[in-house]
């Protein structure tokens, strides 16, 4: 590689979504016949970074460079056009087509609009063929249904792989593989590097990026940071580089609270949960860590009764029964969904309604509502949260992200729960609003609440939590408290078990 | 003008703004059309449609892709039974209205429940209804609809003894101002609203979304039957079909009326008003000789035509 | 834990025969009732006669089931297929004048209509972005309003050569079940293009079609024209069957696709399923009625009971569906 131009060069790339700054000013460089890591902590923005590139996330400025030519890439189609192809961990994929349909979808060969399968067959033969030691014996007429989730991400990949790109994207694409099927995609990556290929590379686990990158781009708050080359860097040093020099966040100090324990969880199991156990106190803040989708979101929505799922939940000592969120909010638990589009607000009724929904039956005399105490109860929420609005009347989807998720708070606040779940309550939430949130969830836990927080950044674990559970494939398998709890030992916790080397970072292992 | 915009904005304002635009070309065209007494009439056909659309306006609000197909079916039934057991005597109009309620009730509970115990989409399971219903008017009719109104049922639709208006008109004032309260002012509203936005984030915050679904579809078919009520006491004999073909626009008015198509976004007023347009759209078109089809067609131009202004999907691709 | 011990042991034929999927198990099962009911209570159903006017009756239905399975499985929903029929059927019987010369213009003319009717409700569901379901509510009632200024009234002459090629066998088969065996043929032939293979795949997920670069909203207005074009037939089909035409037929025939789509195991969702199990959903229900009427029922009571058939009917296959994912 001396001085032949890169074959990709992202240069400039802003993306805002809402109040949240993904990029700024993020770039990467990748010479063809180069498998590049893109690295970062969670929601550093390499996703979106990778996204500009494959056309399915429209950047607010970016310079674009493909094989030397300024290029605009508006649609997947543009990008595929370009030879940029992109595999992420959600699938493109039509479940109620065969393997061998899906592979070609889009791009069948036919004759007069009759398609030939066995033109179809022969094109995917030598994709399937590769992919067969990993894929096990998958037909091409073998419906994708009923593929096991890792057979469907191969199926995915070699979808890619049949397009021959010059870029190819692969966005945690060996998030749901096994061991021997990584390294065959491995093999096949390789293989593309070979053949001169640019390879973008996005993957949490370390030891994945360190076997396969040449070089990485690395990331912060949708910065570029640092650019490496792979092998000449130490594992420990990549994840200096992520988390950043040792600047300590502002821990909030507390004293650990010493009453009784006010939930107490014990064999949680069902769907993405392998048997929890979890005791917390009144007044302690205890956080969800570890890599994402672990289970934490599944963790608090089968607390609410959201999900189904077996196991023994006590709140003060009395059982509580997973029926429905109806049934655990009469028990004093509230939850502050992960999803506040869908999940926490009601977009397009006014913020006075999404205040009270959950608490509207207490106020009401034989159901019929008093618009006295109606806007008296949401204003105090107001008043005591400090929501900037313009008027109660207005929709909540009139708000910024940080004050509508304040209202997703004060509606549970309305209901005095003892027990609060909060999943990623800062997702999308401006600098300033994420304080104030801080100082709410504080609040509760000074009132004597339970609090349980997932979060996606591993700095707010670090700022509000007691204790932190970290969390690998649906079980506790680490336990961080008090000064334990830093960003370096987060990450190291999260990416070492990853590894299978279980419970190495510090604290006790759970299992 | 920035001022004015906004209200012109309002789907109910618009509405309001049509019927009187159709009112004015009636009278124009045809004087006389715009004449008190004509308008007083165009009003009482139009409760029967306003009283069947606010349980349509329930359904819909509710969301999840609700939609009551039964309404036309379920009104002529509630017609049927009610007016069978007037047989033409005041003494028997409650026990017809209850028996017609009852009736009806027992259907809203069977759609509501097929929707959300069997998950069978809202317009599969009210379209099969239909079927049963139309069955069912056979069974108890025999083919042959015999029933008649009792005179004081006449008399409240078709005198003028309230202030010189008919009393339908003021049944329909009290429902329509009724529901509106229950929507605005219980919990039952705020739930339906809830659910009619988002069954997950309602779901989440604690609301019973199975109840309440329920209870719209009970109500829906409520209200269905006592439109039909209401149309016998216009016709006073009793048809086979008599209220069939007004579902169509008992969904029409409250697209007009500016309720979102996808739930939880609208009201009953709106509804209301979409309901006095299409009537007085249909008196228009029968006062200039138009044929039944092109009244039939125009009917589904007109929806159609506010769907593309109202109830456009989201794009694809963000 | 290697990869292969989760690969799916090699397909046995039991397997191949499901992949097929002619149709659900339950489908079959209710196939299965409905034609031993059916013939044990009317023997004579069995006669080349009983056999031959039996399907005849079954055809229309059969088409417009057909058509309503193509755009269900492209994830709309065509509540105006009825109208479509009755219009076709109008405008066919105008056309034709009673002549046998004229039939072939007849057929243009019906399908040509079929294929209008859903141009309109392609560019309505595609372009325009409207819900399938009250738009097609609202084109059918443009679409019957146009059925009732071509025929006003039933009446008109079918050409005897369509109504006597109904009668007809070939080679001791009866037409009729030849036209029905001759519909799920063509479905077999059309579901090798390319157009249903997109139209099927963005019924089963849209956004996973845009991503694969699938022309979305093409496929859509595909899948009404095409449902369209096979009402047309649907409508000729009516003529050749009553010998007269019809405006007001669309009514039940809306709600009996809609039905048979569902007996046949065809999501509504859009994605699963194929016209065959349509085809069976519609024999089912034609058989039901069959049924009904040999046990005896009272006349007013058939309509009830034809009504409940169904319900039970779509709650059996509601209770049997996969759940939606996701």
């Amino acid at each position: 590689m001396t001085v032949t131009s890169p074959l990709v060069r992202l240069s400039g790339v802003h993306k805002r979504y809402g109040g949240v700054q993904a990029l700024r000013d993020a770039s990467l460089t990748a010479a063809g016949g180069e498998v590049h890591g893109l690295l970062g902590p969670n929601g550093s923005g390499k996703s979106t970074l990778g996204k500009v590139l494959a056309g399915s996330v429209r950047p607010d400025a970016a310079e674009i460079v493909l094989a030397g030519e300024s290029v605009r890439i508006g649609s997947p189609r543009a990008a595929a056009r370009l030879g940029v192809a992109a595999v992420y961990q959600q699938l493109s994929l039509v479940p109620d087509l065969s393997v061998g349909q899906n592979l070609v979808l889009g791009s069948e060969p036919g004759r007069l609009g009759f398609l030939s399968d066995r033109a179809a067959a022969r094109r995917v033969a030598p994709v399937l063929e590769r992919l067969t030691p990993a894929l096990g014996d998958v037909r091409f007429d073998d419906a994708v249904r009923d593929l096991a989730p890792g057979q469907q991400q191969l199926v995915e990949i070699g979808k890619a792989l049949l397009r021959e790109p010059r870029v190819l994207i692969l966005d945690e694409a060996t998030a749901s593989l096994h061991r021997d099927q990584v390294a065959l995609v491995f093999d096949i990556v390789r293989e593309l590097r070979e053949g001169g290929a640019a390879i973008l590379f996005v993957s949490h686990r370390l030891d994945e990026i360190t076997e396969l990158c040449d070089r990485a781009t690395i990331l912060r708050s949708g910065v570029t940071v640092a650019e490496t080359s792979v092998p000449d860097t130490t594992p420990d040093e990549i994840v200096r580089l992520m988390v950043g020099d040792v600047q300590q966040v502002e821990r909030e100090h507390r004293d650990a609270a010493g009453g009784p324990v006010r939930l107490r969880v014990r064999g949680l199991a069902g769907g993405a949960l392998h048997g929890v156990d979890l005791d917390a106190r009144g007044g302690e803040i205890v956080g969800l860590g570890g890599l994402q989708g672990q289970g934490q979101s599944e963790l608090l929505l089968a607390l609410f009764g959201a999900i189904a799922a077996a196991g023994d939940v006590e709140v003060d000592g009395e059982p509580v029964r997973l029926a429905s969120p109806r049934s655990a909010a009469r028990r004093g638990i509230a939850l502050v969904p992960g999803d506040r589009g869908t999940q926490g607000t009601l977009p397009a009724r006014p913020i006075q309604e999404n205040l009270a929904i959950a608490s509207i039956a207490g106020r009401a005399r034989v159901g019929v509502l008093s618009t006295r105490r109606e806007r008296e109860a949401a204003q105090s929420m107001v008043d005591a949260l400090a929501i900037k609005i313009g008027s109660l009347a207005d929709p909540i989807s009139s708000l910024s992200g940080g004050n509508a998720q304040k209202v997703v708070f004060g509606k549970w606040l309305l209901t005095e729960p003892s027990v609060v779940l909060l999943d990623d309550p800062t997702k999308g939430v401006d600098v300033g609003a994420k304080a104030e949130i801080y100082r709410i969830v504080r609040g509760l836990a000074e009132q004597g609440a339970t609090v349980v927080i997932n979060s996606s950044e591993d700095r707010e674990l670090v700022t509000v939590c007691d204790r932190v559970l970290v969390l690998f494939e649906g079980a506790v398998r680490a336990t961080l408290v008090g000064d334990e709890i830093t960003e370096e030992r987060l990450v190291q916790a999260a990416l070492r078990i990853g590894e299978g080397t279980q419970g190495a970072a510090t604290g006790e292992d759970a299992a | 003008m920035s001022r004015v915009v906004p209200i012109l904005k309002d789907p109910v304002v618009v509405a309001a703004l049509i019927a009187v635009l159709l009112i004015a070309i009636g009278g124009i065209l045809r004087p006389g059309f715009a004449s008190p007494d004509q308008i007083v009439d165009m009003l009482r056909v139009a409760s029967f449609l306003g009283i069947i659309a606010i349980g349509q306006t329930i359904v819909v609000l509710s969301g999840g892709e609700g939609i009551d197909l039964s309404v036309g079916t379920v009104a002529t039934l509630g017609a049927i039974l009610a007016s069978r057991t007037m047989a033409g005597d005041d003494a028997m109009i409650v026990p017809g209205v209850l028996l017609a309620l009852g009736v009806a009730a027992l259907i809203g509970l069977a759609n509501g429940l097929g929707i959300v115990a069997l998950k069978i989409p809202p317009f599969v399971m009210t379209l099969g209804m239909l079927g049963v219903v139309g069955g069912l008017i056979l069974v108890v009719t025999g083919g042959r609809a015999d029933g008649r109104a009792a005179p004081a049922l006449v008399s409240l639709v078709n005198g003028r003894d309230v202030l010189g208006l008919p009393g339908i008109l003021i049944v329909w004032l009290v429902l329509g101002g009724a529901v509106t309260l229950v929507l605005r002012r219980t919990v039952f509203g705020a739930r339906l609203y809830a659910i009619g936005t988002s069954r997950e984030a309602a779901r989440l915050s604690g609301v019973p979304v199975r109840r309440v679904t329920v209870s719209a579809y009970v109500l829906s078919s409520l209200f269905a039957a006592l439109g039909g009520i209401a149309m016998v006491g216009y016709s006073q004999q009793v048809f086979l079909n008599l209220a069939d073909d007004l579902t169509l626009p008992s969904i029409a008015a409250v697209v007009i009326g500016g309720t979102l198509v996808a739930g939880g976004v609208g009201g009953y007023l709106g509804s209301a008003v979409g309901a006095i347009v299409l009537t007085v759209l249909t008196s228009l078109l029968t006062t200039l000789a138009m044929p039944e089809w092109a009244r039939i067609v125009v009917q589904g131009v007109v929806l159609i035509a506010l769907l593309a202004v109202y109830g456009r999907q989201r794009r694809l691709r963000a | 834990m290697t990869a292969a011990t989760q690969a799916p042991p090699a397909p046995t034929v039991v397997d191949r025969v499901r992949s097929v999927r002619v149709a659900s198990w339950a489908t079959a099962a209710l196939l299965v009732v409905a034609v031993v009911a059916a013939i044990a209570l009317q023997p004579n159903l069995l006669t080349p006669y009983g056999v031959a006017s039996t399907f005849a009756t079954f055809l229309p239905l059969v088409l417009v089931a057909v058509a309503q399975a193509i755009v269900v499985i492209g994830g709309g929903l065509d509540l105006s297929a009825g109208a479509i029929v009755a219009l076709s059927s109008v405008v066919a019987v105008q056309v034709m004048r009673g002549e046998d010369g004229l039939a072939a213009v007849g057929l243009a003319a019906a399908v040509g209509t079929g294929v209008a009717c859903g141009m309109l409700n392609g560019l309505v569901v595609s372009r325009l972005r409207l819900q399938p379901l009250i738009a097609t509510f609202a084109s059918a009632s443009i679409f019957s309003g146009l059925a009732l200024l071509v025929l006003p009234t039933p009446g008109g002459t079918v050409p005897a050569i369509l109504t006597g090629t109904f009668r007809q066998a070939i080679a001791t088969v009866p037409m009729s079940v030849l036209l029905v065996v001759a519909v799920a043929l063509g479905w077999l032939v059309l579901r090798r293009t390319r157009v249903l293979r997109h139209i099927r795949a963005t019924g089963g997920d849209p956004a996973a079609a845009y991503a694969s670069l699938v022309p979305v909203q093409t496929s859509q207005f595909a899948s009404y024209v095409l449902s369209g074009a096979i009402s047309g037939l649907a409508g000729l089909a009516v003529l050749g069957n009553a010998g007269s035409g019809d405006p007001f037929i669309g009514g039940d025939l809306a709600l009996g696709s809609v039905a048979a789509v569902v007996v046949g195991g065809i999501a509504l969702r859009g994605g699963i399923g194929s016209p065959i199990g349509a085809i069976a959903g519609a024999i089912i229900l034609a058989l039901s009625s069959t049924i009904l009427f040999s046990i005896g029922l009272p006349t007013s009571w058939r309509a009830l009971a034809a009504g409940v058939v169904v319900i039970l009917a779509l709650a059996l296959s509601a209770l049997g569906a996969p759940r939606r994912r996701r």
